[in-house]
């Protein structure tokens, strides 16, 4: 048919026709091209783009909440949030409104926030930022007086500013907040997502002018919960009050207390000195910061002897009456000595520790296995997890080894070749008081306890607290940790501090104590770390603070008196003496 | 003969009317496509809508009439209608209407015209009818004389400023010369003579805003929020489609404004994001049945004349959608050029419209002509 038309009609037409093809050829290469290219942004690499896209017009939008309380276990605040503002500017609304010409407005500005107006004015002098900080966390009164001052571009937005009531008393245990309210020390930072909660989340699709036009998922979050420890305010301040002046008096470094409730395994009060003011750490030393009752470890020194008789009496080697021959004062034991500060001569349990003879401890611990010696450090919580769960806590520093030479185990009757906590320490006194049920130590106040294990038996705990109740006694090392009106045991620990290639000049003083005796209640250990004075026994330094500590805890808890012998009058009258 | 016979029995009514059953129906698909298109992008505004029937109705219309009238009459006029093109264009120059920072309007008192829309069809006419008079293949003495009937508008539309209109006049003036025959040789040495011309359009003839879209499509992140901004979003838009689209209404780029220029130029990213990679296929095959009609048409037309001027026609239509999906998905710079039946917009689709309307005019006219 084509070739009809061809023939009749057309000259040469041939001459076109196949050009007629070929373009046609090409604007089929073409669309391809083009399909290729559409294929090619779409389908093989849309992921960049479909991203890019999707950040032009997702949004997740938070909405602000108010950080928990955190509280005392009687609901004393030792955190709160006040609500403050925030002064932030537009450089870019400033610059459109001209604003920087009105001068006076500015200098105004600069002086209610304390700033020089010139550094204020280089801050928002690029006209092509959105957003600056002109002053952060600033008080309502402040705030309202910036918005009057009415500068185009400059707003005020709401924030929260954390203040810390108890200020140093609690600064380690509570830690801080950073500017934007997130936790970065202490219980702030532990338990941060239950105190900031998570706030309602939306995300959103906007438009080239910011609008919301779709709303793809709504998430509320969780609200913000207050927190409440065991700690007891009261508690807490005295502590940190006699920590703080043993502290200076005794031109010590610093120094620990922990009180226990040692039925639950509640810490009542953890302070250390010296502290700082959380409410303004300009200028603050890091080491003033540290939480030294759960960082810090220290070899224990005699304050761990009581060891060495409960794991002889519960393993049976000695009886309650059995006497020890520690004499002739000392002993060698591999290459080395150990030895007491004089010849004590045959001694019974009671007088080991009440006189804190490193013979008599070496003996009890060579009359059982090895292991059964070392699994009482163990059972009674001194090495490992208090379960406090505190921020930077140690473990202590307990090397097992798989062979003991005696020397290491006569030396950890005594405290030596093992460094523990402050923290650590508390929670072996608790389990002791406890009857030889071992708890978890715990800081946030829980409904429900957790499960306690034995760790020993009831009786030996018993006797070797009855044994310690010596140590208090007026002929005693600690007889200066007694309290008026009740019983109480404790140890002392006077242990030299090591330094590299041996022991040095400096000293830990350490009392561990708990009372009353009869039905114990409250065990608190008190650490004077270094001191720098004359006095470097414990029980001339850690005793007489956890005397107080533990006097004033017991009245603060109507802990009744148990000691019958003293008359009220007795203890009013020592107490105007100490005062 | 028989098919032939049994084809023009199939569609003796529109063929009555002198209209094309399926090129008619590629139109009105298309226009459907942009319909709904325009409704997505313009925010679903139902007057953006209506307007677009409205100059649809009209364009249709001026098809419908053009078509009516035999290709003989086209090619007596096309040389009256050449020049008085041209002299518009002159005219333009002189006492032309400013608008968007170009010359390109005659205010006639009731409304704008924009000369350089007639010389689209124009250019195509004379020329076809310059070269349809000699024999086939043209001499190249006649094609540097049908180079210059080209060249002439082209340059003057290119001073309004207007380039995409004057690359679409020179592309569909060339077209003809192309399909009358030109030799190798000679197109070889026009290909040497363009490449020649570009540095003198470059530093003399472009504007710095057409350099300036010129170096931010070899580099659109370059500028990314100023004459980058056209790109990168329109090709964010299309990638964000994906495979099948996000669906009608659904596109979030071009719903939420950050697409500029959205219901007109850049239309092709709002389809290509809503109905994805298929509708783009899809799209494309449309187009493609609508050129290759074009170009059927055009080689079974049976003069030289209607011959040249169907297959210009439908190159330089083939052009507006080769420019505009390649400056949307960044492969060509950004000229101002719409996508033809789915953009929003009158003039343009007027011509396009009408060009078609001669298209229609040769197909339904070749036994007319044959028994001349």
């Amino acid at each position: 048919m084509a070739a009809a038309i061809k023939n009749k009609k057309i000259p040469k037409p041939t001459t076109v026709q196949w050009r007629f093809i070929t373009v046609l050829s090409l604007i089929c290469l073409v669309f391809v091209g083009l399909a290729v290219r559409a294929a090619y942004i779409q389908v093989i690499d849309p992921d960049m783009l479909v991203k890019k896209g999707d950040s032009r017009t997702e949004r997740v939008r938070k909405t602000r909440v108010h950080r928990g309380l955190i509280l005392d276990r009687n609901g004393e605040e030792l955190a709160v949030s006040v609500p403050v503002r925030a002064i932030w500017a537009d450089p870019k609304t400033i610059h459109e409104n001209n604003a920087l010409q009105s001068k006076r407005r500015w200098q105004a500005l600069a002086d209610v926030i304390g700033q020089d107006v010139e550094r204020i004015l280089r801050r928002v002098k690029n006209p092509e930022k959105r957003f600056v900080y002109i002053q952060r966390q600033v008080s309502p009164a402040m705030a309202d007086y910036v918005g009057k001052l009415n500068i185009p571009g400059v707003y005020l937005r709401e924030e929260s500013r954390r203040y810390y009531p108890a200020g140093e008393v609690s600064a380690h245990l509570i830690g801080f907040t950073d500017v934007d309210d997130k936790g970065l020390e202490g219980i702030e930072r532990i338990y941060n997502e239950i105190l900031s909660g998570t706030p309602d989340r939306r995300e959103v699709s906007i438009d080239a002018k910011g609008r919301q036009v779709e709303l793809h998922s709504e998430e509320s979050g969780k609200k913000p919960q207050n927190i409440q420890l065991t700690i007891d305010q009261r508690i807490q301040a005295l502590a940190y009050k006699e920590v703080k002046r043993a502290v200076s008096l005794l031109q010590a470094t610093s120094g620990s207390a922990v009180v226990a409730d040692v039925h639950t395994g509640e810490i009542l009060a953890l302070v250390n000195s010296p502290s700082f003011n959380p409410n303004n750490r300009q200028g603050v030393p890091a080491h003033r910061i540290r939480n030294r009752a759960v960082t810090d470890t220290f070899e224990p020194g005699s304050s761990v002897k009581p060891l060495a008789v409960v794991s002889a009496l519960e393993f049976g080697s000695v009886e309650l009456d059995t006497q020890i021959d520690t004499s002739p004062g000392w002993m060698r034991v591999g290459g080395a000595y150990v030895r007491d500060p004089r010849n004590y001569g045959v001694l019974d349990l009671t007088e080991i520790v009440k006189k804190s003879s490193n013979m008599g401890a070496s003996k009890l611990a060579f009359s059982i296995p090895r292991r059964q010696f070392l699994d009482t450090y163990y059972d009674v919580g001194l090495i490992g997890d208090t379960g406090s769960n505190l921020i930077g806590e140690s473990g202590g520093i307990f090397h097992e080894r798989s062979r003991w030479s005696d020397h290491e185990v006569a030396s950890l009757s005594f405290g030596y070749g093992i460094a523990v906590t402050t923290l650590q320490l508390a929670r072996m006194y608790s389990t002791l008081a406890n009857g030889g049920v071992r708890r978890p130590l715990s800081i946030i106040k829980a409904e429900q306890l957790a499960q306690g294990e034995r760790a020993l038996s009831a009786q030996t705990a018993g006797a070797v607290i009855e044994m310690m109740e010596q140590v208090v006694s007026d002929s005693g090392t600690g007889k200066k940790a007694q309290v008026p009106g009740y019983r109480v045991a404790g140890k002392t620990g006077t242990s030299r501090k090591a330094v590299p290639g041996g022991y040095g000049e400096e000293y830990v003083n350490i009392f561990a104590g708990l009372a009353p005796v009869s039905d114990p209640q409250v065990a608190v250990v008190v650490l004077i770390n270094e001191p720098g004075g004359d006095l470097y026994h414990s029980g001339d330094t850690a005793a007489p603070v956890f005397s107080r500590v533990m006097s004033g805890t017991l009245q603060m808890l109507n802990v009744p008196p148990d000691d019958k012998s003293v008359s009220s009058l007795a203890a009013l009258r020592s107490k105007n003496n100490d005062s | 003969m028989n098919s032939e016979k049994m084809d023009a029995r199939n569609q003796s009514f529109l063929y009555k009317l002198h209209l094309d059953g399926p090129l008619l129906l590629g139109l009105l698909t298309l226009m459907i496509v942009g319909l709904f298109t325009i409704y997505s992008a313009g925010g679903q505004d139902w007057d953006l809508v209506q307007r677009q029937i409205i100059r649809l109705g009209l364009a249709t219309t001026v098809m419908f009439l053009l078509a009516q009238v035999s290709p003989t009459v086209f090619r007596r006029l096309s040389v009256y209608v050449y020049i008085v093109g041209v002299l518009l264009l002159v005219a333009v120059l002189v006492i032309g209407v400013t608008g968007k920072g170009a010359q390109r309007w005659l205010d006639l008192g009731f409304f704008r015209f924009q000369p350089s829309e007639l010389l689209k069809l124009a250019v195509p006419m004379m020329v076809a009818w310059y070269i349809g008079r000699k024999d086939l293949p043209p001499r190249t003495l006649n094609v540097l004389a049908a180079l210059v009937l080209v060249v002439t508008p082209t340059l003057l539309i290119a001073k309004q400023p207007d380039l995409g209109t004057s690359l679409l006049i020179a592309s569909s003036g060339i077209f003809a010369i192309f399909l009358a025959g030109i030799r190798w040789k000679l197109l070889s040495f026009f290909a040497v003579a363009v490449s020649a011309f570009t540095p003198i359009l470059w530093f003399f003839l472009m504007k710095d805003y057409q350099k300036q879209r010129v170096l931010t499509f070899l580099n659109p992140e370059s500028d990314p929020l100023g004459s980058g901004y056209h790109i990168i979003q329109s090709k964010i838009a299309i990638g964000s489609g994906g495979m099948e689209g996000k669906g009608w209404l659904q596109g979030t780029q071009s719903q939420l404004e950050f697409l500029p220029e959205r219901h007109t130029d850049f239309i092709f990213s709002v389809f290509s994001e809503e109905f994805g990679f298929l509708g783009v296929i899809l799209l494309i095959c449309l187009y493609l049945f609508i050129v290759s009609r074009g170009m059927y048409i055009a080689m079974r037309a049976q003069e030289a004349y209607s011959k040249l001027l169907a297959g210009s026609i439908t190159l330089t239509f083939f052009v507006y959608v080769f420019v505009n999906m390649g400056m949307v998905s960044g492969i060509l710079p950004v000229v101002g050029v719409p996508l033809p039946l789915v953009s929003y917009g009158g003039t343009s689709m007027v011509t396009l419209m009408a060009g078609f309307g001669i298209l229609m005019s040769v197909a339904t006219r070749r036994k007319l002509l044959s028994r001349e």
